[in-house]
């Protein structure tokens, strides 16, 4: 059970909307809800917002493809016993 | 990178980096092998670890556990097969040995790995999206683990129907 009660889309600000939307087309997918990490990120855009151009930095095309760098971040996730 | 068989392709690279670098990291007291000295069986293998590695020594556990070689040759076997070209190509591999490495804080695995990723072609920008790509996935899984987050985007992921290889179709 997570730490926090994690708020649903319509709890958060117009702005965080906007993120929900980058959100659902980053991953190509209707969600019901957006992704627990995306709400959490959402929650302080102080954070989450470098943090999330940063992470969209290191993902676009580059050398390697959108795919290989999602099976990096799996790698990455699997050697952190992160279930999430 | 749809179907489970690159999955399990990536999954070996995972596992025997690992392998590879706890004995480079843990074993040093052993020391490497003196090729001098050691048996023809031991000197044949890392000849033929140096030729897959373009002449270089390979990564650096072989030379710890190579000190008895018909145990080291099983771990080389598996590691060749999990290095090579095939689903997935041997310069993507070499990024993911070393985003496992520096991930697991391996230096000598990171250092090697890297080294092999830029003999490959890999050039200083896809170097850096190794990195940030680690570094940023790092940082979700530890946010996750802090907040106990529970699974939520399985489902986005389609199901390879296929049986394993050479089995029955279901």
């Amino acid at each position: 059970m997570p730490t926090v009660r994690l708020r649903t889309a319509a709890e958060y600000p117009a702005a965080a909307q906007k993120l929900f939307a980058l959100s659902r087309a980053w991953f190509n997918h209707d969600f019901a809800e957006p992704p627990a990490m995306s709400r959490v990120m959402a929650w302080d855009p102080g954070f989450g917002g470098p943090h999330g151009r940063a992470m969209k930095r290191a993902m676009g095309p580059g050398e390697f493809t959108r795919g290989e760098k999602e099976m990096v971040a799996a790698v990455v996730s699997g050697v952190n016993a992160c279930e999430y | 990178m749809t179907g489970d068989a690159i999955w399990y392709e990536a999954a070996q690279v995972v596992g025997i980096t690992n392998a590879l670098n706890v004995a480079a990291d843990g074993l040093g007291a052993l020391g490497p092998v003196d090729e001098a000295t050691t048996p023809p069986e031991a000197r044949a293998l890392l000849a033929e670890i140096r030729a897959f590695y373009g002449g270089g020594v390979g990564p650096p556990g072989f030379r710890l556990i190579a000190h008895d070689p018909a145990y080291a040759a099983e771990v080389w076997a598996a590691a060749r097969h999990a290095y090579g070209d095939n689903g997935l190509a041997r310069r993507f591999k070499e990024a993911l040995a070393f985003a496992v490495s520096v991930t697991t804080r391996s230096a000598s695995g990171a250092s090697f790995h890297l080294s092999e990723m830029r003999r490959l072609g890999v050039g200083e920008r896809g170097v850096m999206e190794i990195v940030g790509v680690t570094q940023m996935f790092s940082s979700y899984t530890k946010i996750a683990d802090m907040l106990q987050l529970e699974p939520d985007m399985g489902g986005i992921a389609p199901v390879d129907p296929t049986p394993a290889p050479g089995g029955p179709a279901a």
